[in-house]
């Protein structure tokens, strides 16, 4: 072998290692995806946080190359830095240390004010349940269908956690899907609360909340971890952290904790989690008939989520005195989708009250919401695993 | 401040010593061949008696520093600490093998020749005898578990618990001799040296709620119930607690006032104030008081007070010149 052949095989042993030489119709059709999330995010101003890390994470994570040639970059190959990264979704501590940070985000006065708002957020988790039913319709096993349908309680962390310990072969769709749909939220609430509302209840305007007390804030993130962990102990890590992360922002002397947890810690996992789920959506993985059923799945799941919310609040006005009905546009807050749904019952509201602010009242359901998901991805967890 | 590390350190061996000791307590005898002619070989290709354990935990378990006994005498709790140790084969320190992964067996040798390895006891069993098998703690006096293995056993049969790890039945009642079985390699009683006693090749709750649960209406209305279950108690709970505020406030108030809770005024106010009463009332003062003019011709200078730290002083990250 003279030097220019020995060349020649070298170059021919680098075309096959490049992307080019690798790629298929799947991967291009994956890296549009990716593209569409980051246009999502940049242009329309849809929950760019998230999907600007999960677009990107899927261009990355859907880069063609030869996988049989051992080079340790791919998600998938143990030991690459993105297998490394990944653990926190697959092992499952990512979400745990996001919602440390959402409970020390969180203001649960509302929810504190008035507890009857709780029931709400118990309310859309009908969501969950009902995709559990389509999903077993569908052919999708027991375990298979708990981890989808935990997509209707619009819960990113919860999702993935959850997702990770049933059906972890699924998680990189499930994971989209909820995120995709969270980012989605603007879009497809607004027509179902209009659908089921008369004019006259859109109008009704909830009384002020009453001034919460610092003790009473104090108490509740350890009443609440008390009590919802001993009812379902498999959802210790999330509510847990949920309500720790709640207890450093509220008992007013680890405030450099809470300050840490609620934006440094937040922002870091987020990154890390929003990338490593895009780029667990390889395209060899992800482009299944079972991926496209499990988006299909997972917008039904919201829009069960988001109606039962609504309808439930209707029901509880036929026992409630006048002077306390609730406005039902706040029923689709119930999805844990904080603040993105109770942005949204305010807005709808005061498009048909200029003088009607229900986003405080929506707070309390929207927080419901996530104790609500939490609880439920503890139950699901507890039959199923 | 010395003091109270020292106290923390304290804590936290002690808490892990105890972690260490409350998990070994964890350990099961999982199934024994007293008289192995033809079954499981060990690592020189010989045949021998042996004994499975398992790790019931959900964590890693070391074993190293565990005794294994067969010998009866170790039961006289009269004895001293010393002689019982030598009575049992200790597993030796430092050999990572002796870390069990989480609900997984560990197989031992009772071939009687412990240079042979970590997993070789320095005892053998009794064939047409009764064997009793005991596994304590590193202090050699506490017991983990131990089993009595009926004389009647046969060559290449095993003495098997028939679920690993469990000794006792729902209710949690010990079931002694009944949590056992005699294995014979059939089918229907195989036998398993490292491996699960009971074979789970689907899940069994899955596969009821697949087989039972159609239609998922059972688990949508029992979730949804503990769903709505732990959110009403939270609410019932909040509801209590905020009423218990308003009494004890009320109450403070009385006592501040010199009055007793019964004398306080009861009229509540009928409506909390509106955001846009308070907006009103707040733009009604601003107006009336022109209360921030002054506020435009007043200089405020705060003093900024930067700590110096040698870590980000550019001196330290300057090159010196070179002499000339």
């Amino acid at each position: 072998m003279d030097f220019s052949e020995f060349l020649l095989n070298n170059l021919e042993q680098f075309w096959n290692l490049t992307g080019f030489h690798n790629a298929t119709w799947q991967h291009f059709v994956m890296l549009a995806v990716g593209l569409f999330f980051i246009w999502l995010a940049i242009k329309k101003n849809f929950e760019p946080m998230l999907l600007v890390p999960i677009g990107f994470g899927m261009l990355i994570g859907n880069i063609p190359f030869d996988t049989t040639a051992g080079l340790e970059v791919g998600i998938y190959e143990e030991g690459s830095v993105l297998n490394i990264l990944y653990n926190g979704v697959s092992a499952g501590w990512y979400p745990p240390l996001i919602f440390l940070g959402i409970g020390a985000m969180t203001d649960f006065s509302a929810l504190i004010a008035n507890p009857k708002l709780m029931l709400i957020g118990a309310a859309a988790q009908f969501g969950i349940f009902g995709a559990y039913m389509v999903a077993l319709l569908l052919g999708f096993a027991p375990d298979q269908a708990g981890a989808i349908a935990i997509i209707g309680g619009a819960d990113g962390p919860t999702a993935i956690f959850l997702s990770s310990k049933l059906a972890p072969n699924l998680m990189g769709a499930i994971a989209v899907s909820a995120y995709s749909y969270m980012a989605l939220v603007p879009v497809i609430q607004p027509p179902i609360m209009r659908l089921f509302t008369t004019k006259k209840e859109r109008l009704i305007k909830m009384k002020p909340a009453r001034a919460v007390s610092q003790n009473e804030k104090i108490i509740f993130p350890i009443v609440g971890m008390l009590l919802t962990c001993f009812v379902v102990p498999s959802g210790i890590p999330l509510l847990g952290m949920l309500f720790f992360g709640n207890l450093l922002r509220e008992c007013g002397v680890c405030n450099r904790l809470a300050k840490t947890a609620s934006n440094a810690l937040t922002d870091i996992v987020t990154i890390l989690l929003g990338m490593t789920v895009g780029a667990s959506t390889q395209a060899s993985e992800f482009l299944t008939a079972q991926t496209v059923g499990i988006f299909a799945l997972g917008f039904m799941a919201f829009i069960i989520a988001s109606s039962s919310g609504v309808l439930f609040v209707k029901l509880f006005n036929l026992v409630l005195p006048k002077a306390k009905k609730i406005n039902p546009l706040i029923g689709n807050a119930g999805v844990s989708a904080v603040p993105m749904s109770a942005r949204i019952s305010n807005n709808l509201g005061l498009e048909y009250d200029p003088s009607n602010y229900l986003l405080m009242h929506a707070m309390g359901p929207n927080v419901a919401g996530v104790i609500g998901s939490a609880v439920a991805a503890g139950v699901l967890l507890g039959f199923l695993a | 401040m010395k003091k109270t590390i020292l106290l923390l350190l304290l804590v936290v061996a002690a808490s892990a010593s105890l972690v260490s000791a409350q998990s070994r307590r964890n350990l099961r005898i999982n199934e024994i061949m007293v008289l192995n002619d033809s079954n499981y070989v060990d690592d020189y290709g010989r045949h021998s008696a042996w004994i499975e354990l398992f790790n019931t935990t959900h964590a890693p378990l070391n074993i190293a520093s565990v005794f294994i006994t067969n010998n009866r005498d170790v039961l006289n709790p009269d004895l001293e600490a010393g002689d019982r140790k030598a009575l049992m084969y200790a597993v030796p320190l430092d050999d990572i093998l002796t870390k069990i992964p989480k609900r997984q067996h560990v197989v031992f040798w009772a071939d009687g020749r412990p240079t042979l390895g970590t997993f070789h006891t320095s005892f053998t069993l009794r064939p047409g005898e009764e064997n009793w098998i005991g596994v304590y703690d590193s202090d050699g006096r506490t017991l983990i578990d131990s089993v009595t293995i009926p004389a009647s056993l046969e060559a290449n049969h095993s003495y098997a618990r028939k679920i690993d790890g469990i000794d006792t039945d729902e209710n949690g009642k010990k079931l002694g001799a009944a949590a056992w079985e005699i294995r014979d390699d059939s089918k229907e009683f195989p036998i398993t040296p490292s491996s699960c006693n009971k074979i789970r090749e689907t899940n069994d709750k899955i596969d009821m709620f697949a087989r039972e649960d159609e239609n998922g209406f059972a688990m949508a209305i029992m979730a949804m119930g503990i769903v709505f279950t732990a959110l009403l108690l939270l609410c019932v709970c909040f509801y209590i607690i905020s009423k218990i505020g308003e009494r004890v406030s009320t109450h403070n108030r009385a006592v501040s006032q010199g009055t007793s809770r019964a004398e306080m005024p009861t009229e509540k106010r009928k409506e909390h104030d509106s955001g846009e009463a308070i907006a009103a009332i707040a733009m009604a003062l601003h107006e009336h008081l022109d209360a921030h003019d002054r506020e435009n011709t007043v200089l405020t200078i705060n003093k900024v007070k930067r700590a110096y730290s040698p870590w980000s002083s550019k001196i330290y990250s300057l090159r010196s010149l070179p002499h000339k």
